[in-house]
């Protein structure tokens, strides 16, 4: 659940993005009689931002979460939500034979990166999740880790789009059927985690096709609205709208479902903030 | 049986049921350990480093594990790589000070060989120490088996 809405346009030195560390008052729930943990929220979900400088400020503040680790000073948790410019994405052990190109011709830009995984895709449409928490504060666990990503994508398909999804065994991401809707792929340093998910919500899937998304030959890659598409055509409820307002709208309430669900998964109260624009385009690092 | 626990990792992760961990991990005499689970085998200056059973069996299965290069500076308690697993990659820490010269290339092609062997044909780097006197640093073998025993009490 969302706590305040903080517009707070904060003055960022233009060499670097980082992000003030503010001291959150303690909060007892009178209920539960638990320290009420909270987590800072970017929430970039309508923005398209270069997948180089997400990468770069996760690493930033990854470096200023464990430097509050080491001074044993209490360290919140982070969110970032967004979506990319089309770009490939490789993890540290990911083979180019799953890419469907030349890597020197490759029709987007290629990262390798410090993460779990094979070769994915991020573009417009697709909601990029990135939880750079501490799991100090939750459970010390790779394995609970990435279930509990699971488990916030079963439930906003479940409860917001009447979706059934599952995991499959031995294949972390979220299933509807033979179709992956969302993709997971982590980086853990000190058991601070960065890198996270990516939800098809109204993502041109063709350049998926161009690679072998997550090395995974015999399966498909799905979106949100595929699927309601294809119910909405097989209750005969005539043609699926695909407005451009539909897609905005669809975007939003996916955004809305990540955030509570995310929220109740890992028992955390949610704060927004906002990064000006014009900060993280600045030309840095 | 280690395949058989892995086995039973899946099969619990399947079901969605908490997956139980061996009431015990192989702590072997005659290393030195790191809290962040990496085992030290010390030669004269040469030291032999990889990561624990205990490490092994919670990470499940070893799908890539990322090397430094023969030449590399490595610090206590510094990451000097990593092990993927479970589509999540974890960080390393070396034990002890000094300079890499020589990694496990059977790792490249036989990342499973932490998870068979984390003690013999599992290891990651061979060290030339710089300073033995942090190994004081490290904990004993009935030390690190004691932090073992609470973290699998703890879950």
């Amino acid at each position: 659940m969302i706590l305040a809405q903080n517009l707070c346009f904060r003055t960022i030195p233009t060499t670097c993005i980082t992000v003030k560390h503010q001291k959150e008052p303690h909060q007892v729930n009178p209920v539960t009689q638990t320290k009420t943990k909270f987590c800072e929220c970017f929430d970039l979900h309508k923005e398209l931002i270069p997948y180089g400088k997400a990468w770069s400020w996760q690493k930033q503040i990854v470096k200023e979460k464990k430097s509050l680790v080491q001074r044993n000073e209490d360290c919140p948790d982070t969110l970032i939500v967004l979506q990319h410019d089309p770009v490939y994405t490789m993890g540290t052990g990911s083979s180019e034979k799953y890419l469907n190109f030349d890597i020197k011709k490759a029709p987007f830009d290629v990262y390798r990166t410090e993460r779990g995984g094979e070769v994915t895709y991020h573009g417009p449409g697709q909601l990029v999740m990135y939880p750079i928490i501490n799991l100090r504060n939750h459970k010390m666990d790779l394995h609970w880790y990435l279930r509990a990503l699971e488990e916030v994508v079963i439930r906003v398909l479940s409860s917001t789009f009447s979706i059934k999804a599952s995991r499959i065994e031995g294949f972390t991401g979220v299933w509807v059927g033979n179709q992956k809707l969302a993709a997971i792929g982590v980086r853990v340093s000190k058991w601070i985690t960065y890198h996270g998910i990516a939800l098809n919500v109204n993502t041109d899937l063709t350049p998926f096709s161009w690679i072998v998304p997550c090395g995974l030959r015999d399966r498909q890659v799905g979106s949100i609205k595929g699927l309601l598409q294809e119910s909405q055509l097989s209750t005969r409820c005539g043609e699926a709208d695909t407005s451009n307002s539909d897609d905005c709208e669809l975007i939003d309430i996916s955004y809305r479902s990540l955030i509570k669900e995310f929220s109740e998964v890992f028992q955390l109260e949610i704060c927004q903030k906002a990064i000006p624009m014009s900060e993280l385009l600045t030309e840095n690092n | 049986m280690a395949s058989r626990m892995l086995w039973a990792s899946r099969a619990a992760s399947h079901l969605r049921i908490s997956v139980f961990h061996r009431g015990f991990s192989t702590v072997l005499k005659d290393l030195h350990y790191a809290e962040s689970h990496e085992w030290v085998k010390v030669d004269g200056k040469s030291a032999t480093v990889g990561i624990t059973d205990h490490a092994q069996d919670h990470l499940g299965d070893v799908v890539y594990v990322e090397l430094p290069d023969v030449g590399a500076e490595v610090k206590q308690g510094e990451g000097f790589g990593a092990v993927e697993s479970v589509k999540a990659s974890s960080e390393v820490y070396s034990p002890v000070s000094g300079k890499v010269v020589e990694v496990n290339e059977e790792l490249k092609e036989s990342p499973a060989l932490v998870n068979s062997h984390p003690f013999e044909s599992g290891w990651f780097i061979k060290v030339e120490m710089n300073d033995a006197g942090e190994l004081k640093n490290l904990l004993k073998p009935e030390e690190y088996s004691k932090l073992c025993d609470e973290e699998n009490s703890s879950h």
